[in-house]
Parts: C-alpha cells; structure tokens; sequence
C-alpha cells in the first residue's frame, strides 16, 4: 500500500512561514480578482441596459490582470508552485533535491531581479518622454511602474525560497 | 551557434527542475543579449517589453475568469447533483457508476476550462462513491482523471483561448465550436474501455444494492447545474457576451447557485477561492508572458526558418511530417503540462502549419486532443496527480487502467486526422 508521503502534495498544506507574511499578496490578489470579475460584470450589465459600454474597462481590465500574474506570482513563488518538470528533481537523495531546489530559486530570482533593473529603465524612459497610455490617456507609467515593483517582490520572494531550502534538513 | 546555445540553455535549466517560465525567460534574455552585444544594453530592453506585450491582451482575461468558474463550481454543490441526476436515468448495475463519471466530467467540461478543476470536482463526489460500490481507488482515480481530459477539448476551455492568442487566424468561438464533437467523441471512446474493464474483472458488485434515486426529484435538483452550460455556451452562441463575458457571468450564476440555492459556499470561503484561482491563474498568465520573450528571441535569431526547411524537405510528406510531430509531442507531454507545449512549441511549427495550408482551427484541436491524453499519461499527468490525491494511490497504481483508457482516446485523435470535418463542421455551420 502506499504511505502518505508517496502521495503528491496536497496544494492545501499549511504554508512554510515566511519572514514578510503572505498575507500581503493574498489580500491583493483577492482583491484583484474580485474586482476583475466586477468589473467585467458591471460592464455586462451597463451594456444591456443603457446599451453603451464603459470604454476604460479593457484597458483597465488588462492592467489588473497583468497586476494579478505578478502579485499572485509572487505568492505562488513563495509557495514554489510553478509549473516545472519534478521528474528529475523531486527524485533522488535529499542532498540533491535540495540543490536543485535551491538552483531553480536562483534562476527564479536572478530573471526578475534583471527585469526589476530593465523594466526601471522603460518606466523612466516613459516618464521622462510623457508617454500616455492609447485608451484613457493616462501617463503610461501609471500602469508600468508595477513591473519594476514587483519584479523585486518576486525576486525577493525566490531568495526567501532559496534560504528556506538551504535551513532545510 | 547562438540557436542552439539557447535550446541548450533551456533544455537543461528545464531539465534540473528550474520552473518552466524562468528557464523560458532567462533563456531568451541570454539569446538576446549575445545577439545583440554591440547595442545598447545588449537590447535587452525588449525583455520587460515583449513580457508586458506577451500578457497585455485581452483575450487573455477570460482564463483568470474560467478558473475563477471551475473553483467556484468545484464547491457550487452542482457535480453531486448531477451525478444523482444521472444514476436516475442510467439505474444501477455493473460499470455505470464508471459511466456516470465520464458523462459529469464531460457535463461539467461545459462549464468549467480546466482539467485539474474538473477531476477535482468530479473526483471529490465520485471517487468515495464508487469505492463504497466496490470499484479499486486506483481504477476510480483513473476513469476520473480520464474523464476530466475532455475538460479542455469541451468548450469552454483554457487551453483553446491560450491557443488562439498564439495563432492569428484562430478565434475563440471558432476553436470553442471545433473542440465540441471531438470532445464529446473523446469522452464516448473513454466510456468504451471504462465499462468493458469494469465488467471484465467484475468490478462494482455491490453498486446494483445501492438504493436509486427518485427520477423526478434529482432533475428538480440538477436544474441549476444543467442550466449552467446552457448560459454559457448559448450566451456566446447568440452573441450576448465575449467569452471573458460568459465566464464572468458563469462566475455570478455559480455564486447564486453556491451561495443560495445549494448553499455550499459560504462568504468565508469566497477569500480561498479568489486567493487559489487567482494564484492558478498567475501561474499560468506567468508562463504566457515570459514566453514571450523565448518567442521573441527565436523570430530575431532567425531560428525558425532552417528548422523548417530542413523538416519540409526531408522526405517525409505531409503525413509523415504529422505522424512526427505527434510523436515528438507525445513525448514531450510526458514531462510537459499543456499550456507550456502550446507556448513553447506552437511559434515553433506555425510555419510548418503555413506550408502544409493546415486548417490552424483543425491544428489546434489536434493540439489540444494530445495536451487532453497528455494530462492522464503518467508519469506527469495534472489530472490524475489530482485523482489519485483524492482516492490516496500512488499514480503507478492507475498504469494498469489508464493504457486502455489512452489507447481509445488516441484513436479519436486519430480519426480527427483522417476526417478534419470532426472538428471543423460545427465552426464552418456556425458561421465562425
């Protein structure tokens, strides 16, 4: 018969604690999405009855979207449940699942550390030059500043990672 | 050199285990910066601009929505109800609890856009019920995690909207229409195995003592859940609403039935199924954008083309040429899930596509009939990971049941081959 931990993880385990609690990108991505669901439905509802539509909901709609995969990217990199190839690297001794484990938080950090300095470079690029935004007008760096922000969110989020599997026995 | 710098590059973060998105995006920052390195920070620029580019469409909205859909019907009360429903009308003997599964699992493909959701759903009824009828967990979690496959080929479905972005000539509702009769073919060839192996091992004995129930009451109480596909399905067909539109509504009618009618979900529940679909979602929409930048970096490397050529003129046919693909993307879909083939390899056989003047409809509906075999195929198969949690069996248990399972469901991809009208009769009579 099988024991409990041949299983595959149970996605609703308690989470490992963290230094800076998850709870900050849980709330906005409840948020988020709450209100990406709102949003869309009012829309619905506003075009039925009054037949116009809100013309700022796409664009608004997109920029909480991209908001959503990065904030509750973030969560999901604390959690470490993206999507990767286990095969090889939950196998073997727990020496070299460890540093596999600790090599894929790496990565993970050292992408979106190099988008946090690159993405910095098109914010203020957008800022200097007034760029607007096509659909409301609003100035494009509104919405972009949240790449740079929260690609050191994430980056920092794969570094917790990276420590908590070196504390691992 | 740089080309195959990059495949390399990427092949091996894949391999150790690195997630999918991060190999994806570190590889083609490196592609980029060696291509480049006399300009201006090694134009590296165009790597936070195609990651904001690969995920600012709109198009895209709906899978956050359908997820949304699934979690929300997962806990909506609906799937028992129609597993009552369908018991009434196909009684109680050996091998129909099995059937039962299948036809719900294809129901709720209706409603919801994801597979995992879907075995999660289904499982979370069926899996208990079938082993207090005597069927093996591990036969159980295999026609469960069989069963939901046809989640993604049935319309709505994730997979189609993500393929659709990647492919210009394919729209939502013409690829949503396409994956219906596949679909449902898919899910007639699973019941075929299902029952024969249930009887051939006289599996179920005690499910003809279970009590059956009323007919007339367990329609009343199914209504609400069969009412749902209708509201999405028909709403787009008549035109009311976008597909983001139809899943945000499915979302509102699956709180109502949810919340007031079954009343299941409870308002603390409402915060964990925003926080998980949302998660889901991210890591999806994740995958999506920093694909971006692997596909950006092959069309600047010029990659595509010599590997083109070389597969267009070797001889093989267009069969052939086929035949290849699809045992390429079988073994890679043993280690890959479905979103991620579809990132990394449609911009790579596109122009295949283009010069064979394959229908990109038909293409995709093959595509995602392979990603629906693939996500039941051990060693890494999301739906059975979730199927087998539920019934607690190691997924080796279930290779025993799920070949059968796989075998039927191949030959239906194989016959969409052979007769492309399968998948593209219903868009053309519809108008898409």
């Amino acid at each position: 018969m099988s024991t409990p931990s041949e299983l595959p993880p149970d996605p609703a385990q308690a989470d490992e604690a963290t230094r800076i609690p998850l709870k900050i990108e849980d709330w906005l991505t409840v948020i988020v999405m709450a209100l990406l669901a709102l949003i869309t439905f009012a829309n619905v509802l506003v075009r039925y009855l009054t037949n116009q539509s809100f013309a700022w909901t796409e664009e608004f709609s997109i920029f909480l979207m991209i908001v959503l995969a990065l904030v509750a990217g973030s969560a999901s990199v604390a959690r470490n449940r993206q999507i990767r190839i286990e095969y090889f690297a939950d196998s073997g001794p727990p020496a070299r699942r460890r540093a596999l484990a600790r090599f894929g938080a790496l990565m993970v950090f050292l992408l979106f550390a190099l988008m946090a300095v690159l993405s910095s470079r098109i914010v203020w690029d957008q800022y200097r030059y007034e760029e607007t935004s096509p659909g409301i007008g609003v100035p494009m760096w509104w919405y972009t500043i949240w790449l740079p922000v929260m690609s050191v969110a994430i980056a920092g989020r794969a570094l917790g990672l990276y420590v908590r599997r070196g504390r691992q026995p | 050199m740089i080309p195959t710098l990059l495949f390399v590059a990427f092949l091996a973060l894949m391999l150790l285990g690195v997630p999918i998105g991060a190999a994806l995006g570190l590889a083609g920052a490196v592609a980029i910066a060696l291509a480049n390195a006399d300009a201006q920070w090694f134009g590296l620029l165009a790597v936070p601009q195609n990651f904001y580019a690969g995920l600012g469409k709109y198009p895209l909205l709906a899978i956050p929505m359908f997820v949304l859909v699934g979690s929300i019907f997962d806990r909506s009360g609906v799937a028992l109800r129609l597993v009552n429903f369908a018991v009434a009308i196909v009684g109680r003997g050996p091998g129909m609890l099995p059937l039962v599964a299948i036809v719900v699992a294809m129901f709720l493909g209706g409603i919801s856009g994801s597979g995992p959701a879907n075995a999660a759903a289904v499982g979370a009824v069926m899996i208990a019920a079938m082993s207090r009828a005597g069927y093996p967990p591990a036969y159980s979690a295999s026609v469960v995690g069989a069963a939901a496959a046809t989640d993604i080929l049935i319309p709505p479905s994730v997979a189609f909207i993500v393929y659709s972005v990647l492919v210009p000539g394919a729209s939502v509702p013409a690829l949503f229409a396409a994956g219906m009769i596949p679909g449902v073919l898919a899910g007639l060839a699973l019941i075929l195995p299902t029952v024969w192996l249930a009887r051939k091992h006289s599996m179920g004995a005690l499910e003809a003592s279970l009590p059956r129930p009323p007919f007339w009451r367990s329609l009343r109480d199914a209504t609400w859940g069969l009412f749902a596909p209708v509201l999405i399905l028909g709403g787009m067909r008549a035109g009311w609403f976008t597909p983001t539109e139809a899943a945000v509504v499915a979302v509102f009618y699956g709180l109502f039935v949810g919340m007031v009618v079954h009343r299941t979900i409870r308002v603390r529940d409402l915060f964990v199924i925003l926080r998980e679909s949302g998660e889901l979602s991210a890591v999806i929409l994740l995958v999506v954008s920093l694909a971006g930048i692997f596909a950006f970096s092959l069309s600047t490397l010029g990659v595509i083309d010599p590997v083109t050529d070389a597969i267009v003129n070797s001889g093989l046919g267009e069969y052939g040429v086929l035949a290849l693909l699809i045992l390429l993307l079988i073994t890679v879909g043993m280690f890959l899930d479905g979103v991620s083939i579809f990132l990394i390899f449609v911009p790579l056989l596109w122009p295949i596509v283009q010069h064979y003047n394959w229908d990109p409809v038909w293409f995709g509906v093959i595509l995602t009939l392979k990603v629906a075999l693939g996500q039941f195929t051990p060693p890494l198969a999301v739906n059975l990971m979730v199927s087998c949690r539920i019934a607690g069996v190691r997924m080796e248990e279930t290779v025993r049941w799920v070949g059968w399972m796989l075998v039927s469901m191949f030959m239906v991809m194989v016959a969409v081959i052979v007769w492309p009208q399968l998948a593209l009769w219903l868009p053309h009579t519809l108008g898409y």
